[in-house]
């Protein structure tokens, strides 16, 4: 008997959660079917403190936000298999694979919500299949869920906003980063992610790539090279750096398998991700029982990702049982909207509006605050220059001196009158942004956010300033644990003059290919060679080299495929066909079909 | 070298975990229960989990069971991700070299 | 623009045609496919290469194009994973196996090595089968398979480097029509002025017979078929069963490819897949093949079968309309027999008559007189 459900939702993360959340509210019966080994997507493996605002978690852990809104799912009903992969969406049924029990089998639900959120896109560079060339979400799942950690000493390749990640994740678990390397002219990520690593003497250099790994049977270091604004290197400029570890963080691209297989239509629009499917502002697809939420519609934010679930969770709701929950719905939006409005969202805004999906800018305020506020006064210095959607600097300050302004885009700004130096927004800010600085008569003395093992009072550090580098020598005054948090102040004694450069410290004690297809070992060379040779469609090359016909599905390569057709072509990659996206979405075992079978035959 | 990370001062430290055995080209290797092949693997310093027909090395890449980078053989079974089964006591793990055998 | 020949459809049979009348000499010519090449059957196919038929019209063209794909690679420039392993045919009834013991007599005749083995001869030489109640094997050493993207390809740019033209995402949406004879055609790039139209276009053969006001008595139907991972290469030849409805080959890269047939499928062009079909396989497949247990399923698509009444292909001219061309219908073996059919309809085209096969019982008008079913099909 094919089992049936009201609501199918496929994926854990925050999309998906939120998702069922709104539908089990309103009594209908919902399953969450993912793959993992936790429910929450990608919020298992960040220790991070999320941006925001508090509604939807801010300044709370990834981890932790994971687990709260999973707690909140089951107390409603939402019913969980984990460890379980939808591996297709066919013409009969949805199929579902349980690993632990190697099962197969197909289930039915009258709605569909698909949350599947990205997939880590892949570079290549000569000898890049090397044990050592980890994509970012590895080295994670790996060091916060395993806690093993893959290498001593890294590089990273992206300085978007998860390549800054987990560049400070490493170094929280006690590994090297030896470089972070950025193709671009500047930061992608959030200043105050860059500014946490960089004041810890990580370099991130822009206008960088990566060329090359070193080594025969793994990696043991990386050749660096600038890259002139087409983004190809410049000859000469090449740097070899001794690393054990290259972690790639260059990007994500919505995981639209199972879209495409429900029948949703499917577009590239490079300012969501890839290819996405189009859905409405009710996050409907083009098909009318399946909607879509998080990454999988646009890559963005967990924030985002968590409101978008329930605007696509109630809409089903409301289906199901007719009741009218517009209100709910509204709501949602209109948070939604708050969010969209700062500049971090400008892409995704124009690509929404590719889909007739409208969403205003603006607001809220631009100007940086010049005041620093009276001299020897114990007080706030923030360091928040860029209008993100973040505001807990002005909901946790007791005394209401913080004010982020307009909306929660705004560039925070410090009322000195109010404030008290009581340091509860340095131990919230999520992007570890805000400072307490006080000039005394002989020393100055800085409070620094810190998330590493705590100094000794009176222990004697090196100072260092924004990049990292060593500006002098202190004292510690005293430690603030902040044991709920996690984010701690060290105050520290450093020389006077110095309040506005120290913003970290530490002890004192002191062939050789391009690889694009790596299932079947199918080089860049190669498929140029099959492009002039005029293969220039996905599916002619495919054929033509098995690029993308391995276990991986094409989830490594059919983007770098497509982008290097549309580089010899001149043909942009929304032009190109994408191929088809054929199931199952991983390899099932026959004996899992098999069992999956008999036994729902009992 | 160890590479667990044992504390952390966000994650806290580790919970207690019960250590089993496994195989590893012959060798004798420990591992926490709760590991995946690939994190036993790893903290047990080897990277090196199989090679590729043209005989290129090969470790784990993606680390959810997407990319088949991480092929071992279990037991005698090949094609079996190191990245997503979890690791048992005897349990006998070899590199994989290329494809795999039949087995019937 | 004005070409001699035009063909409707960049399957292996529209490039294989272009591809012979290049060798001829006629360089006047142009491929349109609507998607991409191979796009159609050929590029979802089993790429097998069968000479044991049940009627005599099959064997023969089979036989002949196996004497092409032998020379495929020296006369036509690209390696398609040829690959002589043999094809294993397994019954599983006494009716069928009288029939196939009638088969190999007519076979032999036309000259094809084949052997009779008992099960237990099968258990001894293939030990990785489970010969459960099979009552009679054939096999042919000479019979095999290829990969047939690359033999499309392979077709096509030899017949480029010649100089005929293929048009790729170039869809034919009618057919000029002027005093009984075709003047040209109308295609989303333009219109085309063409002496000769060939109708290569595989499931949607009826579609382009409507255009010409021509009644094709083809029907399209979905075969599903899928590939699993990769394992070390150890089964070279075909195993296939009609009583059984399977087949099952293993690509030389180690994945193996296999599928079934489906009475229950309607007619009509469907792309999607089910999982009936692979809970279907892997329970009959595992208790054959114990070795796909542990193996994964990678990858499951669909293509049509253009079905013809009595499975065999329509080949020829029409009586019609005398410019027209058609080589249609091929049902599940329009692969292996597109070297003979392709030089066949060169032929036609070119001297005005076929040199090397007799194709003209195959003819739209044979069904006039009845059919004779062909019965070794999946
Ligand atoms: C390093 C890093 C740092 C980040 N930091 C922040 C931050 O500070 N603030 C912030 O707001 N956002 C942050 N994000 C972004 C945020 O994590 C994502 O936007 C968010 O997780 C998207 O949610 P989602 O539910 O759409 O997808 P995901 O969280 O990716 O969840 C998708 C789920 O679907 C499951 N799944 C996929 N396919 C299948 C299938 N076929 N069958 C079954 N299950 C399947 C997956 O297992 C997964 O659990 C960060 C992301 C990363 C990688
Ligand atoms: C699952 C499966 C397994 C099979 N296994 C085997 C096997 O093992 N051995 C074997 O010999 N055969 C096999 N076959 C059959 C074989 O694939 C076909 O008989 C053969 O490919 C037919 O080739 P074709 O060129 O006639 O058709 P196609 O490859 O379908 O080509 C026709 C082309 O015409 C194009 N076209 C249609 N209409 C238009 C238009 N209006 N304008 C422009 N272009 C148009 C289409 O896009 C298409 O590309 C199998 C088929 C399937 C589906
Ligand atoms: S230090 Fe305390 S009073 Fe001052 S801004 Fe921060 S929270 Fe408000
Ligand atoms: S200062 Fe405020 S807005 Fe900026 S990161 Fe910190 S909490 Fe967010
Ligand atoms: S590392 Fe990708 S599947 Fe195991």
């Amino acid at each position: 008997m094919v089992k049936k459900v009201q609501a199918l939702v496929i994926g854990a993360g925050p999309a998906g959660l939120c998702g069922a959340i709104a539908i089990a509210e309103s009594g209908v019966d919902v399953l969450v079917v993912d793959e993992g080994i936790k429910p929450g997507g990608q919020l298992p493996k960040q220790t991070h403190k999320f941006f925001g605002h508090e509604g939807f978690f801010a300044s709370t852990r990834g981890f932790e936000i994971g687990e709260i809104l999973y707690q909140k799912a089951i107390d409603l009903g939402v019913k969980f298999q984990m460890k379980t992969t939808v591996s297709g969406i066919y013409e009969d049924g949805i199929v579902v694979y349980e690993r632990d029990n190697e099962k197969a089998y197909d289930i039915n639900a009258d709605f569909l919500l698909i949350a599947t959120g990205a997939s880590e896109r892949f570079i290549s560079f000569k000898k890049n299949f090397l044990p050592g060339v980890y994509g970012a979400g590895a080295v994670q799942t790996l060091m916060n869920q395993y806690r093993v950690l893959p290498g001593q000493d890294f590089l990273i390749v992206g300085a978007g906003n998860i390549g800054l990640i987990v560049a400070y994740q490493l170094l929280q678990a006690g590994a090297n980063v030896k470089a972070i390397v950025e193709a671009s002219d500047k930061v992608g990520g959030y200043l105050v992610h860059a500014n946490k690593v960089k004041r810890m003497g990580v370099p991130i250099l822009l206008k960088h790539t990566i060329v090359e790994a070193i080594g025969e049977e793994k990696v043991r270091g990386a050749v660096i090279s600038e890259v002139d604004e087409r983004f190809k290197p410049i000859k000469g400029t090449e740097k070899e750096l001794v690393v054990d570890t290259i972690c790639l963080a260059v990007g994500l691209q919505p995981s639209v398998e199972l879209a495409a297989q429900a029948g949703a239509k499917i577009e590239y629009i490079p300012e969501l991700g890839g290819y996405v499917p189009f859905r409405d502002e009710n996050m409907k697809t083009s098909v009318d029982n399946v909607y879509i939420a998080g990454d999988l519609a646009s890559i963005e934010e967990a924030s985002t990702a968590m409101i978008e679930g329930y605007i696509a969770g109630y809409n089903i709701a409301q289906k199901i049982t007719g009741k009218d929950l517009s209100e709910k719905i509204n709501k949602m939006k209109k948070e939604l909207e708050e969010f969209r409005k700062g500049p971090f969202s400008t892409k995704v805004r124009n690509g929404l509006k590719k889909f007739g999906v409208n969403f205003p800018e603006g607001g809220f305020r631009t100007e940086k605050q010049e005041n620093t506020g009276p001299t020897g006064k114990l007080r706030v210095k923030i360091e928040c220059p860029q209008n993100i959607p973040c505001n807990p600097c002005e909901t946790s300050c007791p005394t209401g001196a913080i004010s982020v302004g307009g909306n929660i885009n705004g560039i925070p700004h410090v009322d000195y009158e109010k404030c008290i130096g009581c340091g509860v927004c340095v131990m919230k800010c999520p992007g570890l942004a805000i400072f307490l600085i006080q000039e005394q008569e002989k020393y100055s003395i800085i409070g620094i956010p810190y998330e590493f093992e705590l100094p000794e009072i009176n222990e004697k550090v090196l100072l260092q300033n924004k990049n990292g580098e060593i500006v002098g020598e202190g004292e510690v005054e005293k430690v603030v644990r902040n044991n709920r948090g996690k984010t701690h102040i060290v105050f520290l004694k450093i020389p006077k003059g110095l309040e506005n450069e120290v913003r970290h410290f530490s002890k004192i004690s002191l062939e050789d290919e391009e690889i694009v297809c790596r299932c079947e070992e199918v080089t860049r060379s190669k498929i140029e060679e099959a492009i002039d040779n005029g293969f220039t469609d996905f599916e002619e090359l495919r054929r033509y080299l098995r690029i993308s016909m391995g276990p991986c599905g094409g989830r490594v390569c059919r983007l770098q495929t497509l982008s290097i057709i549309s580089m010899k072509t001149g043909i942009p990659i929304s032009e190109l066909e994408p191929g088809r996206f054929r199931p199952p979405t991983i390899p099932i075992p026959f004996k899992a079909i098999i069992k999956g079978d008999e036994e729902n035959e009992i | 070298m160890p590479r667990r990370v044992a504390s952390h001062p966000i994650l806290g430290k580790m919970e207690e975990k019960q250590e089993i055995e496994f195989e590893f080209e012959g060798q004798r290797l420990k591992a926490l229960k709760g590991d995946t092949i690939a994190s036993a693997l790893i903290d047990n310093g080897i990277d090196i989990f199989g090679f590729t027909d043209s005989g290129k090395p090969r470790g784990f890449f993606c680390a959810i069971g997407k990319c088949s980078s991480c092929l071992v053989i279990v037991n005698g079974v090949p094609n079996i991700r190191a990245c997503i089964t979890l690791v048992e006591n005897g349990m006998k793990v070899e590199r994989q070299k290329g494809k795999g055998n039949p087995v019937w | 623009m004005k070409y001699k020949v035009c063909i409707i459809g960049g399957g292996v049979i529209g490039t294989a045609i272009a591809y012979f009348l290049g060798k001829m000499g006629e360089t006047s010519v142009a491929i349109f496919e609507k998607r991409y090449l191979s796009s159609g059957a050929t590029g979802r196919c089993g790429g097998g290469i069968r000479q044991q038929w049940s009627t005599e019209a099959n064997v023969k063209l089979a036989m002949r194009s196996v004497e092409f794909f032998k020379k495929f690679k020296e006369e036509v420039g690209m390696d398609i994973e040829y690959k002589q392993g043999g094809y294993l045919l397994l019954s599983y009834s006494e009716e069928e196996a009288e029939q196939f013991e009638k088969n190999v007599k007519m076979q032999r005749e036309q000259g094809l090595e084949v052997e009779i083995l008992s099960p237990k001869m099968v258990k001894e030489r293939y030990p990785y089968i489970n010969t459960d109640g099979v009552v009679l094997a054939t096999f042919c050493p000479t019979d095999g398979h290829a990969n047939p993207h690359k033999t499309t390809f392979g077709y096509a740019k030899a017949a480029e480097s010649k100089g005929i033209n293929i048009y790729t995402h170039t869809e034919v949406n009618g057919i000029d029509i002027e005093n009984g004879k075709i003047k040209g055609i109308q295609t989303s790039r333009g219109y085309f002025e063409c002496d000769v139209l060939v109708n290569a276009a595989g499931a949607w053969s009826k579609e382009i017979g409507k255009m010409a006001g021509i009644d094709f008595p083809t029907e399209s139907y979905r075969h599903q078929i899928f590939v699993t991972e990769p394992l070390k290469y150890f089964f070279p030849f075909m195993a296939i069963s009609f009583s059984g409805n399977f087949y099952i080959r293993q690509a030389l890269h180690g994945q193996f490819i296999m599928g079934q047939g489906d009475k229950d499928e309607k007619p009509g062009i469907n792309e999607n897949v089910t999982f009936k079909f692979e809970k279907e396989m892997a329970k009959k497949m595992v208790k054959i093949f114990p070795f796909l247990n542990n193996l994964r399923i990678l990858r499951h698509w669909s293509g049509e079968y253009n079905m013809s009444p009595d499975a065999q292909p329509i080949l020829g001219k029409s009586s019609e309309i005398e410019n027209f061309y058609y080589a249609i219908g091929f049902s599940g073996h329009g692969f292996m027999l597109a070297p003979a059919v392709g030089e066949a309809i060169a032929e036609m085209i070119v001297f005005g008559k076929t040199l090397h096969s007799d194709i003209s019982y195959l003819d739209k008008e044979r069904f006039k007189k009845g059919i004779i079913q062909e019965k070794n099909v999946v």
